[in-house]
């Protein structure tokens, strides 16, 4: 039997090694206790020796290559043992651990209650007897410090409002109102338009700004990875679409109100010809954009464009629309993605943020279903792509789950395509050095 | 090559039978075995948190315990494996705990640094440098006003030496005149610190003039110089005399725990060392004098080998503690 | 009352240290494997003379001096403890236990678990503890929450001379470290004490006087201070429940949240550094339980300066809770002015 090597574990909190180098190569003997190969650890890098005597075979992982503790990298054969096929086929089994049987206790769930009358002082007591004596705090005054209501308050205003028998408040009087619901109500919320402008916000720098646009259910703050990977002086825009962001709730009648509304907000911020960039719906409203205002426009790139052909993920859209919780949102996330370890919990936790308002997510719902009835690109923009003539460059990840990538194939010839290996939906969060780099060299012509 | 004329007949292979000192050296390549097992697992992921691994120190621990009964105690270091397996526990046992297993010496809650196994007498290894030192003098101390003729043997290592608690523990254990004897295991570094660095006096057996009490140096890696030298001291503690100090001097091959980079000492230095293995030099002392044929030596390893390998298999299958028992053994448990 | 119990022997006045010097007597009577040990606890019958006698009934293998070694002495003890005698060790001032919080922390408290409940540590530490004898700030401290924090001790404080002997003889027959704060102002105090072997239960707190409008939970010496504070607020018609703490570790849950709920308001009354103190947890576990819906009150805290304990008299008992603070919280509390 050869002897493995294998992957140690050199260091407490160590899950697996990078390997760094190997001393010996493929063939070569070796001495146990010499220097086989190094390991960098983000702490050091580690000389690991050889377990045995004999001669190197069924190198398994190359410099640079991280292994999973315990996992073999190599094996040592004795001389003159006969060097079979690689032993690694077998892997190391597992013992499944079953902790010893002890009867775990039910967990409680603890019953949340709504904050009542928040702007009140009442003691805990006051509160408690005022919830069960179906009075509303508001209606007490209180004659603690600072107007705190206290028992004595909470049993005057119960004696006054019940003339007779003096009540024992111990016990509930009035049936107790039913808890306030913490969950988010089954019945939709009926959101109401907001007035102001649409958000926009700017990095400053030198030379043709780039306006960005970004897709439905998304916002500005999906764009950082790509901006990290741009040139620290490009100059940007960006616009938050309505009732995405943080620009006010819009009721949107399709597609060309929608891009209407758009080339409002463009107008005013859109000082002199600029660089466009949008990615999705943000990318099909940058063609219209760049149709509408072909002079306002210097180059226009692409990623994913909504408005190539009818097929669309509408599942994906109405499940991060209605999402209302990271576990209900992270599953429809990992769609965007080509891996679906592409987008991090921390991300989905800041998607999440930016849509606690339930009203928001009505809003987006109503969109989709303006913009993508029964799961349908309702507007067509092959005609747009076809009559612009400014340079334009489209970027599509070949796993796009979403919109699929062959929708690009609508382009006429003029228009620069790259489709991305590995990359899904969302190319400047997947591989952002790439699209920041085909999209610096399309700009600077 | 010796001569087997009485005179060059070593303590050890007068002293003890052959049967004693066959176990011994099993019990030497037990040590061995279980801690390059213990390194495997670890490196393997299966052991959680450091361990501190005593190889080349299998003579001091094994002819330190020859003579004691399980009656005796010992108190133990963050260096204690060898001591637990010198003392008799079981491998299969210690590998559980090691695992963090409920079958394990301390059901899991221990690990490496507190292994254990009160039933021999060890009562544990110790995480903290010098705490067992007072233990020690505590547990020879009831030994006393019980009336019992038990010995306490507390190992420390160097560094231990320039802790409060080894002088107070040496002084109480002299003016009580306790059954109690201990064993320094100088192995030249504390962690990276070096003895000679230290420590004010040459030898750590010099400190025991302090406390009026006697103290000898001895070459840690030779079984028999150890044995003798506690035969000395366990017949004085049972005769009521009092304390001794015995210095074993000895060398860790492997760094102070897992995660050392051995900065401190030169890679000659720990192969010069290597050559002078505590277990090769006794089984050629034991083959030397007729004790043992080569093929029964290779015997003995053989036997080493396998108790260890069915020690992690009985490890690996056990349970693991359950974790809403987190809190058990906290206290005592109170019947309800 | 529910602690004393059995108690059909006669019943005589002891001081505080009498009444611990007896229960000691008691188990070096009954158990051989009981021994004392501490710095000057022989011929000169200890700092406070509390062992007093005892080694002239006992002799000095039984009550034994031990060398001026905080931590050496007390390992002695744990160890003796782990292999089958029953040590109580005596430090001179509780002060003096922070030499040895390696042996009481990391080696009497976890022995325990570490070893898998394959092994006990029967020991009792006794510490002096407390200000109010001008020791300043070296022989003056309340230690009680620094070892109330660590899992595997217990740690009690009588406040009576029948609690002292009580709960001595109850850490005794614990078989975990039990450490026992006797306040230094209350080895003089006399009081009842019955005869013979009895057992006042550790964590078990005692309501030493009923009451209907605020709760003050106090210990050791400050449970006569609050009962002081409590006599002067009745003759105002304010009723204050008073509890006698007893025991820091393990906390007697059920009697404070029992009383709170019936208060509404409590105040908590402590010796120790008021940040972090015994009082802080005890709030805490007041405003988790269901006692918080009873709550008509911030909940109250009085406990020692954020200093240490100074020298100059006046000095000294500002930096403590006194029974003119405990009745004026008390009374702010109970009329709702908090």
């Amino acid at each position: 039997m050869p002897t493995e090597v294998i992957m140690p574990k050199v260091d407490m909190d160590m899950a697996s090694g990078k390997l760094a180098v190997w001393h010996v190569a493929e063939g070569e003997t070796v001495k146990k206790g010499a220097a086989l190969f190094d390991i960098e650890t983000d702490k050091a890098a580690m000389e690991v020796e050889a377990p045995a005597t004999g001669r190197l075979h069924h190198i398994l992982a190359a410099p640079g290559e991280t292994v999973d503790v315990g996992r073999p990298v190599a094996f040592i054969y004795a001389e003159g043992e006969a060097v079979g096929q690689s032993p690694a086929a077998a892997p190391v089994t597992a013992v499944e651990e079953k902790p010893a049987a002890v009867a775990v206790p039910p967990v409680v769930a603890a019953q949340v209650i709504g904050p009542d009358s928040a702007d009140l002082r009442a003691t805990p007591v006051a509160r408690r007897l005022a919830r069960e004596g179906g009075l509303e705090l508001a209606s007490i005054t209180g004659t603690g410090p600072r107007g705190r209501i206290q028992r004595a308050d909470v049993e005057a205003a119960v004696a006054r409002a019940k003339p007779g028998p003096v009540v024992e408040l111990a016990r509930p009087v009035v049936e107790v109102p039913k808890p306030v619901a913490v969950v988010a109500p089954a019945a939709p919320i009926t959101w109401e338009a907001q007035p102001g402008d649409l958000n926009v916000t700017t990095r400053k720098g030198s030379g043709v700004p780039l306006v960005l646009i970004h897709g439905f259910a998304a916002d500005s703050y999906g764009w950082r990875p790509l901006e990290e990977a741009l040139p620290k002086d490009q100059a940007l825009i960006r616009i938050d679409l309505p009732s995405h962001g943080r620009s006010p709730l819009r009721r949107v009648d399709g597609f060309a109100d929608l891009a209407k509304q758009l080339v409002q907000v463009f107008d005013r911020v859109a000082e002199g010809p600029v660089h466009l960039l949008g990615h999705s719906l943000g990318g099909g409203l940058a063609l219209a954009l760049a149709d509408i205002r072909p002079r306002q426009v210097k180059t226009l790139s692409l990623i994913a464009p909504a408005g190539l052909g009818p097929e669309i993920d509408g599942a994906a859209l109405n499940g991060i629309a209605r999402a209302g919780s990271v576990d209900s949102l992270a599953p429809w996330l990992k769609r965007l993605t080509a891996r679906p370890d592409g987008i991090s919990h921390d991300f989905a936790k800041a998607a999440m943020l930016a849509r606690l308002d339930p009203a928001l997510r009505e809003a987006q719902q109503e969109l989709a279903a303006v913009l993508f009835p029964d799961g349908v690109q309702a507007f067509d923009l092959t005609a747009a792509l076809s009559r612009i003539a400014m340079p334009t460059l489209m970027i599509w990840g070949r796993d796009d789950h979403i919109l699929p990538w062959r929708q690009a194939l609508a382009a006429p010839g003029e228009v620069a395509l790259h489709l991305l290996r590995s990359v899904g939906h969302v190319p400047h969060i997947e591989d952002p050095e790439t699209v920041a780099a085909l999209i610096g060299r399309h700009i600077r012509g | 090559m010796m001569r087997d004329t009485t005179e060059n007949i070593p303590f050890a292979i007068s002293q003890f039978s052959p049967a004693q000192l066959r176990e011994a050296l099993r019990k030497m390549h037990l040590i061995r075995l279980f801690e390059e097992g213990a390194e495997e697992s670890y490196m393997r992921g299966l052991i959680h948190g450091t361990m501190h691994l005593s190889i080349g120190q299998e003579a001091s621990a094994v002819a330190t315990c020859m003579e004691l009964t399980d009656a005796d105690k010992i108190t133990s270091t963050h260096r204690g494996h060898g001591h637990c397996i010198a003392k008799g526990a079981d491998v299969g046992r210690m590998f559980a705990e090691f695992f963090g297993k409920e079958t394990g010496y301390c059901h899991g809650r221990g690990g490496s640094m507190h292994i254990a196994d009160v039933k021999t007498g060890n009562l544990g290894a110790n995480g903290i440098v010098g705490g067992g030192l007072p233990i020690a003098v505590g547990a020879a101390l009831t030994a006393k006003r019980l009336g019992r003729d038990d010995v306490t043997v507390c190992f420390f290592g160097d560094g231990a030496n320039n802790e409060g608690a080894f002088h107070e523990a040496l002084n109480m254990a002299a003016i009580w005149k306790l059954p109690v004897i201990f064993v320094c295991e100088n192995n030249k570094y504390g962690m990276s610190t070096a003895a000679a660095y230290a420590t004010a006096v040459p030898n750590i057996a010099d400190r025991a003039v302090a406390y009026s009490m006697p103290g000898v140096t001895v070459d840690g890696n030779d079984f028999s110089a150890v044995a003798e030298a506690l035969h000395e001291a366990i017949a004085r503690a049972r005769a009521g005399e009092g304390p001794s100090l015995v210095e074993n001097l000895t060398y860790r091959w492997r760094g102070h725990s897992k995660s050392d980079r051995n900065r401190y000492r030169t890679k000659d230095e720990i192969e010069e060392w290597m050559t002078r293995d505590p277990i090769a030099r006794f089984r050629a002392e034991l083959i030397a004098h007729g004790v043992l044929g080569e093929a029964e030596a290779d015997a003995v390893e053989v036997e080493a080998k396998d108790a260890v390998a069915a020690g992690i298999e009985f490890a690996r299958q056990s349970p693991t503690p359950a974790v809403t028992e987190v809190t058990k053994f906290v206290h005592a448990e109170v019947a309800a | 009352m529910n602690a004393q119990v059995q108690i059909d022997a006669e019943v005589r006045e002891l001081s505080y240290a009498e009444a611990i010097r007896e229960a000691m007597a008691i188990a070096l009577e009954s158990d051989p494997a009981v021994v004392l040990m501490g710095e000057d606890i022989g011929t000169y019958g200890g700092a406070f003379q509390v062992t007093g006698d005892l080694i002239d009934r006992f002799g000095p293998e039984r009550v034994m001096d031990t060398p001026i070694s905080e931590l050496g002495g007390a390992g002695v003890a744990v160890g003796a403890a782990l292999t089958g005698l029953k040590p109580i060790f005596e430090f001179q001032f509780s002060d003096f236990a922070a030499l040895a919080m390696e042996q009481i922390v990391n080696q009497a408290a976890k022995l325990r678990y570490m070893l898998g409940g394959e092994a006990e540590v029967p020991v009792v530490f006794r510490m002096p503890s407390g200000s109010g004898t001008g020791a300043a700030a070296q022989h003056s401290q309340s230690f009680e929450a620094w070892f109330g924090h660590v899992p595997g001790l217990k740690v009690v404080q009588p406040s009576t001379p029948a609690e002292a002997k009580g709960l001595l003889l109850a850490a005794l027959a614990d078989p975990d470290p039990v450490i026992v704060f006797e306040h230094k102002l209350l080895y003089k105090m006399k009081g009842p004490v019955p005869a013979g072997h009895y057992i006042t239960p550790i964590g078990k707190a005692a309501v030493v006087r009923p009451g209907q409008h605020v709760t003050i939970v106090a210990s050791a010496i400050m449970v006569h201070r609050a009962l002081e504070a409590a006599l002067r607020l009745a003759k105002e018609g304010i009723e204050a429940e008073v509890i006698d703490l007893r025991t820091v570790r393990p906390l007697d849950r059920e009697t404070i949240i029992a009383s709170v709920k019936k208060t509404g308001k409590l105040l908590c009354v402590y010796e120790g550094v008021k940040t972090l103190g015994v009082g802080a947890e005890i709030s805490a576990l007041v405003a988790e339980s269901e006692a918080f819906d009873y709550l008509d009150a911030p909940i109250q805290r009085l406990g020692g300066a954020e200093a240490p304990i100074p020298y100059n008299p006046d000095l000294e008992r500002a930096a403590v809770p006194q029974s003119p603070d405990i009745e004026r919280v008390a009374r702010q509390l109970a009329k709702g002015e908090v």
